[in-house]
């Protein structure tokens, strides 16, 4: 009898184990399908003056994408860049730890949270800047690709028939690339436009092949002309403000752009000898130096307009009869030495953090205001 | 080899689209433990040191910060571009967030460039120093271990 019960029991228990795991995992099944579905909920957008109806689920950045409200975000939405701030007046749980390195102690207590990173799951009221429902989605083909410099193209888009972007001179937009080679997802990276506002059915750019880089590494190896391409814009604080004051431009590479985009609308709207422009452009060899005619031309031309190319590394092939040395050396002496001390100066800056961060210390240096100095620092 | 749990969820986290489009592992499908491993028996049979690379890395990335984007000639011997984009990249081990700083070196003996190169970026040093992973085969960021001898002149 003690046999036959033994027996009974060595099929009877892993049939009950069996049996259990299944109820668990049915359990866990079940409640992942109430836990995770959010079901529809609502964006409220600067105290009702915009309304979403939308699905929950997904995170507050694509969300608002799919509604055609675009916040910055030079990553994409990975996390990684720290741009996709909003100020969220709902309740949405704590800051993750992927958004703490972004944040200032003044955000957090704010409530300004990355939308990457926020889940939508309930009802939620949100606060952006009104100038973001300007940022609209556009189709573009590639209508000219030019080499510039060995590593620099300029990059000239159509934009589809009807669609005209409206942006100030200095502003950025985002691109956005298809899946290629091993990396399996669209990608979005900023840059700035090279374009002239009044040219509204196209968009320019210059991209710089950056080593390793996902977009830029498309643009100069896969990128053809007739492609069509989309771009968001357009983005950023950066553009000129309407005073007298000096203007003390400095960029290298690709940070040329916004300040073509820049000179060319001050040439057409007859303002290039309103104020003193002074534009520092830094480069290693005369290889890597462009637009060096067109400046030149536009320094002859305008008296008011001081161009200054300099080179930190100028081979003997180059012939350099110009300014040597980083361009932030040069910047300073120029500043101690050149511009007069007693206009107002304003800093307007293009180029990588760590280029900015050098600026700004000259800059400070020769006693120019901080809040006077302007960049979008996504490089 | 076995995995620990901190290196298989490192291992998750280094797959495409999750911490960079392109993930830390190419078209390498080894246990991380193993990539190590082969890349440490690799460098021991060079004879080159991590301690001694990574020191000479960081000390070429600083000095080509100093470019402002630009590629500077470091001691006559390398030309240096390093490129960095606003925000941080963190750890797939978890163990902190680096800024988006790539170095680009390239072997220039008496300034006259070699085509010889390695890229690396600012975590990519922190996981060769702390964990000797120099990344899986087909991986943009991989560092193979001779290229790294020859460029690093170690």
């Amino acid at each position: 009898m003690e046999l036959h019960n033994l027996e009974l029991a060595y099929f009877i228990a892993p049939l009950a184990i069996s049996g259990i795991s299944a109820a668990l995992a049915a359990l866990v099944s079940v409640t992942d399908r109430i836990v995770n579905n959010y079901g529809d909920a609502v964006i409220n957008i600067n105290d009702g003056s915009k309304s979403l109806d939308v699905k929950g689920g997904t995170n507050m950045l694509l969300t608002l994408a799919e509604n055609q409200i675009f916040i910055p975000s030079a990553c994409g939405g990975r996390g990684s860049c720290g741009e996709c701030k909003v100020k969220v007046k709902s309740d949405v749980g704590p800051h993750l730890p992927t958004e703490i390195p972004y944040l200032t102690r003044e955000q957090i207590d704010g409530n300004v949270r990355l939308s990457c990173q926020v889940k939508i799951k309930s009802d939620v009221d949100i606060e952006i800047p009104d100038y973001l429902f300007k940022i609209k989605q556009y189709t573009g083909t590639v209508e000219r690709i030019r080499d510039v410099t060995h590593d620099i193209k300029e990059v000239y888009l159509k934009l589809e028939d009807g669609q005209a972007v409206d942006f100030r001179a200095g502003q950025y937009g985002q691109i956005e690339t298809p899946p290629y080679g091993k990396v399996r997802e669209r990608t979005q990276r900023a840059y700035s436009m090279s374009s002239r506002p009044s040219d509204s059915n196209h968009a320019e750019f210059l991209i710089r092949l950056v080593p390793g880089g996902i977009v830029t590494t498309y643009v100069h190896e896969h990128l053809k002309e007739g492609e069509k391409i989309k771009i968001i814009a357009p983005f950023g604080e950066f553009y000129v403000r309407d005073t007298d004051a000096t203007m003390i431009c400095v960029a290298g590479g690709s940070g040329m752009a916004p300040f073509k985009s820049i000179f060319y609308d001050f040439i057409e709207k007859g303002r290039m000898n309103e104020r003193d422009i002074w534009y520092f452009f830094g480069a290693r060899t005369r290889k890597d130096l462009f637009y060096l005619d067109e400046l030149q031309q536009m320094q002859d031309e305008y008296e008011r307009f001081h161009f200054i190319a300099a080179l930190s590394e100028p081979q003997p092939e180059d012939n350099w009869t110009g300014e040597t040395g980083l361009i932030t050396e040069v910047l300073d002496r120029y500043l101690k030495n050149e511009i007069s001390p007693d206009k107002p100066k304003e800093g307007y800056l293009c180029g990588s953090p760590g280029m900015l961060d050098a600026c700004m210390d000259v800059m400070r240096s020769n006693e120019m205001a901080e809040d006077r100095i302007y960049f979008d620092k996504f490089a | 080899m076995k995995m620990s749990p901190e290196f298989t969820k490192a291992q998750a986290n280094m797959q495409p689209g999750k911490i960079t489009a392109d993930g830390f592992l190419g078209d390498d499908s080894r246990p991380i433990v193993d990539i190590i491993a082969d890349d440490e028996a690799e460098m021991q049979t060079l004879g080159v040191d991590f301690d001694a690379a990574v020191a000479r890395m960081r000390y070429l990335m600083a000095e080509g910060r100093k470019g402002l984007e630009e590629p500077v000639t470091v001691d006559g011997n390398w030309i240096v571009r390093v490129s960095e984009a606003r925000g941080f990249l963190p750890s797939p081990f978890e163990d902190g967030i680096f800024r988006k700083v790539n170095a680009q070196v390239e072997l220039a003996p008496g300034g006259v460039r070699s085509g010889e190169t390695i890229l690396y970026s600012e975590l990519g040093l922190h996981l060769l120093e702390k964990y000797h992973f120099l990344q899986g085969r087909g991986a943009p960021f991989r560092l193979e271990p001779g290229q790294l001898r020859k460029v690093l002149q170690l």
